[in-house]
């Protein structure tokens, strides 16, 4: 795609709607740090995404561009997968910006307007970046500042969330600190571009570290199960605005991370092979522990770990068999699930503040905006489903694709039975007018919004024949079946809790503080006057002996 | 041998160089002359004029990309005695200018000598002590000669000693001894391997030193014994037993200038034993033993500071961890290898990075401390909204200990990991994440608290002009991150010049 012809207008303009892209976030950030600007910060800050709109816009519609800056070192450039998310993840941030900041009583305050703003930025700086260490910069910021989103209470479940997700956070920073030193180490001409290295990583003698540790970090960032015991924890906490800004945009910057940095033009059967068993492992396990949950936001968490199983899966079959068409399609599909996925947690705020019984298209329209990550036709769902079929191919991983099909339309049924009977459970107080007043048009919107983006990846006829159609309407069909047979029968199933495997983690690192005794005591003897004598004696005989020896 | 000529020839700007040692020194005798109240003003008049020579310095060794040297009374080594300022030397004087200044600044209203009396102990000891460890540590940053740089170290123990015990509380006095003691221990191990030196090869200047090193016994056992004593005195583990009580009960303001800037005096003379003295040794075995040191303290450092329940400790403990990074320079930048150069500038902006992030995180901890009237983390709750500017200080400063980008500490991380990984030194690799994530923890158990919601009363809200130099410092530390490449061509000036002799 990056070869493609490029519009003047877009080559004009384009460079600069991507500064300004980053530049206006940051703008507002410096304007919360006077006091004489907080006033207008807070009222305007929702629309500090829309440059990155117009450059995303811009992109889709004349071509890819890109921005250098040597001196800062930064390289920015926007191609088609990146543009088709980024216009998305902008979309998603501008209306939800709106929603939130224009209520404004006593919630939310200025640590969460900022960290919004961070965060913000992170997301549209990870599309865009285009060297390593921009990238990194980025990505660190749409992670971490987003402690800030998720803690915004002080309920002891809260805490806990923050501080499972900053663990998570760091230790994928950390990873993916050293995948991109081994990239850069595999490039012998000094680029640190992503292109540039990604091109050089088949041939890498660092490949197999590098490649395991972009799914490990990526992984961990898009909950591919078993790294995935955050998510639920931290939506459960967040606030209905952040947890839709988070699962919708900032997910997907470890969507885009395995986009840019697996190399997808070169046939890597084993890691693909590998890369795709994860990923449709993590596509049922989300939804098998979504059924056992009961808390709405929870099993929407669930059902984005499953999701993103899918976007694993499909990118890990596209690097098996060396298919370079994947990344425009994969980011379709991702970006099917930010519209989504951010409708739906909006969704959940509405029925807690509306009184759903009385309107009677809600619950269905709910139904319909679920059923869309299943793929029901005439939804942006069933786009998404097209886009990846190409990818996954027709052998067994079409079929697992089916089926995950119809398990997600069984999870979601299973959201919409939760969300009906737990509405009204006192959230309300962080939830702005806006939403329920305005979550009609966000749910339409989630529905349709893809058929705009669809003809920059496919055809919209293909897209409308019956064989089509009906691929999609018998997943949803079945999965309704499974989903009568779950409110029938599902108080049987096991109560899991929220967040999995997350609990024995802790518990493992919690036993890891006895170790840090062990280096207490330590410690206390090292720092007697006669172990540090001998600790100086015994340096300095070892260090004249290893300066003889070498030779 | 004509590189070794060309080295020792002295150069445009020479006289500069002892102007800069000449300037603190003047300071220290003029407070005592003049005494009382007049020792402060000296010290903050004396500091800007500090900071434009350390400059015109550093611009010097830039414009020219070589050293600038000054042989003292026009005799050259071995009669005379050079001082040389390379990359290394620019960078660090200019450091070490701002952290005073910046310190110094702080510590006016603490002490400042009282209206009515025309001198106080503290306040007196302090502004001298202080102009004296800046003497000591400009004499190391361009001491080109064994023995100069031994009498830059005594001077700076001899500051910092008492610096650390001016309170005169018992606790104070107990952590100030031991310092003294374990540093006097260091001091004779390296005055033994300097006089091994002497006894072999008839000079200790360190150009001529670097052309007649042979592997020979008393060569290996000088270098054990004079790398040991700095050790000693650097606080690398295992022999950190003075730093930790001496560094959490020093006043904020000096614990900045020891954690920040004293124990990268003795690194420095370190660096320059092995990568300008001895290169000729082929002592890889003994640069990794250095390395794993390093990494020692990083994990036994970070997980230390892990468990400090009150903040100076926390800090201290960290500064542990954070030396450890220092030593990952030997094996990474050690020989020929291309990858070097990524390690020579990392351990570099290690140096530089910890200096101003650790002085602006001591600085606001003594704000916190003061504040708060006391310094245990767990009671923090919602101090973060009644003091902003000094946790964000805080926050920068720790942003940088974490490695996280855009800061200077990350610019190091980046490229210490990148020689490892070229270097093949995975174990090194693995530590450096480690050491990341540990700190990442034990920064996350300062602001966590501190940024939950709670009512809290301070004793007194924090003064904004030094909420201010806390805060200027913590942003050098991120602006490092920001370095451009001629940054680092600037790190190199001098490095090869020595290194390639044969």
């Amino acid at each position: 795609m990056t070869g493609s012809f490029t519009s003047p207008l877009a080559a004009a303009l384009g460079p600069f709607l991507l500064v300004a892209a980053l530049a206006l976030p940051l703008a507002f950030v410096a304007a919360w740090f006077f006091a004489g600007q907080r006033r207008r910060a807070r009222d305007l800050q929702w629309l500090a995404p829309v440059p990155a709109l117009g450059a995303a816009l811009l992109a889709l519609a004349g071509g890819p561009f890109s921005f250098e800056a040597p001196a800062l070192r930064l390289s920015l450039s926007l191609d088609r997968p990146g543009a088709l998310l980024l216009a998305v993840a902008a979309l998603l941030w501008i209306v939800v910006g709106a929603a939130t900041f224009t209520y404004w009583k006593k919630w939310p305050g200025q640590r969460f307007a900022v960290c919004w703003l961070l965060t913000l930025t992170g997301s549209i700086g990870a599309f865009v970046a285009a060297d390593l260490l921009s990238f990194y910069l980025f990505y660190a910021l749409v992670s971490i500042p987003a402690y800030g989103l998720i803690v915004d209470d002080d309920a002891p479940e809260t805490k806990r969330a923050g501080g499972v997700y900053m663990a998570f956070t760091i230790l994928g920073e950390a990873l993916l600190l050293l995948a991109l030193a081994l990239l850069a180490a595999g490039e012998p001409h000094g680029s640190l571009r992503i292109e540039d290295v990604v091109a050089e990583l088949p041939t890498s003698p660092w490949r197999d570290g590098a490649l395991a540790l972009i799914i490990a970090s990526f992984g961990m960032k898009i909950g591919l199960a078993p790294l995935n015991g955050w998510m639920p924890l931290a939506y459960r906490a967040a606030p209905i605005s952040a947890a839709a800004v988070l699962s919708g945009a900032g997910v997907k910057a470890g969507v885009i991370g395995l986009i840019r940095f697996l190399p997808l033009g070169f046939a890597l059967p084993v890691w693909g092979a590998a890369l795709a068993v994860l990923g449709f492992f993590a596509a049922f396990y989300g939804v098998a522990i979504g059924v056992t949950q009961q808390n709405p936001k929870t099993v929407l968490a669930y059902s984005s770990i499953s999701q993103m199983g899918v976007l694993a899966a499909a990118l890990g079959m596209a690097l098996a068999a060396g298919d370079a068409s994947a990344p425009a399609l994969v980011a379709f599909a991702a970006a099917n699930h930010v519209l989504v996925k951010g409708a739906l947690f909006l969704t959940v705020g509405a029925f807690a503040a509306m009184d759903w019984r009385r309107e009677k298209w809600a619950l269905p329209l709910a139904a319909a905006l679920g059923l869309s990550l299943a793929g029901l036709p005439f939804t942006g769902g069933a786009l998404a489903k097209l886009a990846l079929k190409a990818p996954m191919g027709y052998g067994i991983a079409a079929i697992l694709s089916y089926a995950s099909a119809t398990a997600t339309a069984l999870l979601m049924l299973h959201f919409v039975t939760r969300l009906a009977k737990t509405a009204h459970w006192g959230e309300t107080a962080r939830i702005p007018h806006a939403i329920p007043r305005y979550w009609p048009f966000f749910a339409l919107g989630a529905i349709f919004l893809p058929w705009l983006l669809f003809p920059a990846v496919g055809h919209l006829s293909e897209a409308l024949s019956l064989d089509t159609l009906w691929d999609g309407f018998w997943p949803v069909l079945i999965g309704a079946a499974l989903a009568l047979g779950l409110a029938r029968w599902g108080e049987k199933l096991p109560p899991i809790p929220a967040g999995d495997t997350v609990v024995v983690a802790e518990r493992a690192f919690k036993s890891s503080f006895a170790l840090s005794g062990f280096f207490e005591k330590a410690d206390a003897r090292l720092r007697f006057f006669p172990a540090g004598g001998l600790s100086l004696v015994t340096i300095a005989l070892i260090l004249a002996a290893l300066a003889a020896k070498a030779r | 041998m004509i590189e070794t000529a060309a080295a020792l020839e002295p150069t445009f700007g020479g006289p500069l160089l002892v102007l800069a040692i000449l300037l603190p020194v003047v300071g220290v005798l003029l407070s005592f002359v003049l005494g009382g109240r007049f020792a402060e003003r000296v010290a903050l008049a004396l500091a800007p004029v500090g900071l434009v020579l350390a400059l015109a310095i550093a611009f010097l060794v830039w414009r020219s990309g070589a050293p600038v040297v000054y042989n003292i009374a026009g005799l050259a080594p071995p009669l005379g005695i050079a001082l040389r300022a390379d990359g290394l030397s620019g960078v660090m004087l200019v450091t070490a200018a701002l952290i005073v200044a910046a310190a110094g600044f702080y510590a006016r209203a603490t002490f400042a000598t009282p209206e009515g009396s025309t001198e106080a102990r503290a306040p007196f000891a302090f502004w001298i002590l202080l102009q004296g460890i800046w003497a000591a540590l400009i004499l190391l940053f361009i001491g080109a000669d064994l023995f100069n740089l031994y009498v830059g170290l005594e001077l700076l123990t001899f500051a910092a000693v008492p610096l650390v015990c001016l309170s005169g509380k018992p606790e104070t006095l107990v952590a100030a001894l031991r310092y003294l003691m374990f540093a006097l221990f260091g001091s004779v191990f390296y005055l033994l391997g300097a006089a091994l030196l002497y006894g072999a090869y008839g000079t200790l200047d360190i150009v001529l030193l670097s052309g007649r090193v042979a592997p020979l016994p008393a060569v290996w056992l000088a270098a054990g014994l004079m790398t040991a004593g700095l050790l000693a005195k650097t606080a690398l583990f295992p022999l950190h037993l003075w730093l930790p009580p001496a560094h959490a009960n020093a006043p904020a303001a000096a614990s900045a200038v020891l954690s920040g800037l004293v124990v990268k005096g003795s690194f420095v003379v370190v660096v320059r034993l092995w990568f300008y003295v001895l290169p000729a040794l082929p002592g890889d075995a003994a640069q990794v033993f250095l390395g794993a040191l390093g990494s020692a303290a990083i994990l036994f450092g970070s997980v230390l500071a892990l468990r400090q329940p009150r903040l100076k400790l926390l800090i201290a403990y960290s500064t542990l961890a954070q030396i450890g990074y220092l030593f990952l320079i030997f094996p990474l930048a050690s020989g020929q290898h291309p990858w070097t150069i990524d390690g020579w500038n990392g351990g570099l902006m290690q140096t530089l990075s910890h200096a101003f992030a650790k002085a602006a995180m001591f600085l606001s901890a003594g704000l916190i401390a003061e504040s708060l009237g006391h310094d245990r983390i767990a009671e923090f709750t919602g101090a973060g909204r009644a003091m902003p500017v000094t946790f964000l200080a805080l926050g920068l400063g720790g942003l940088s200990l974490m490695g996280l980008p855009p800061s200077g500490g990350f610019a190091a991380k980046w490229l210490l990991l990148r020689a490892s990984v070229a270097a093949g030194h995975w174990v090194f690799a693995l530590v450096l994440l480690a050491g990341g994530l540990l700190a990442a923890g034990y920064v996350f158990r300062i602001l966590s608290p501190a940024l939950a919601d709670g009512s809290l009363v301070l004793k007194s809200p924090p003064q904004r002009s030094r909420e201010h130099a806390a805060l200027a410092l913590a942003v050098v530390a991120v602006a490092l991150g920001f370095a451009p490449q001629e940054f680092f061509d600037f790190l190199q000036i001098g490095r090869m010049a020595v290194a390639a002799q044969p």
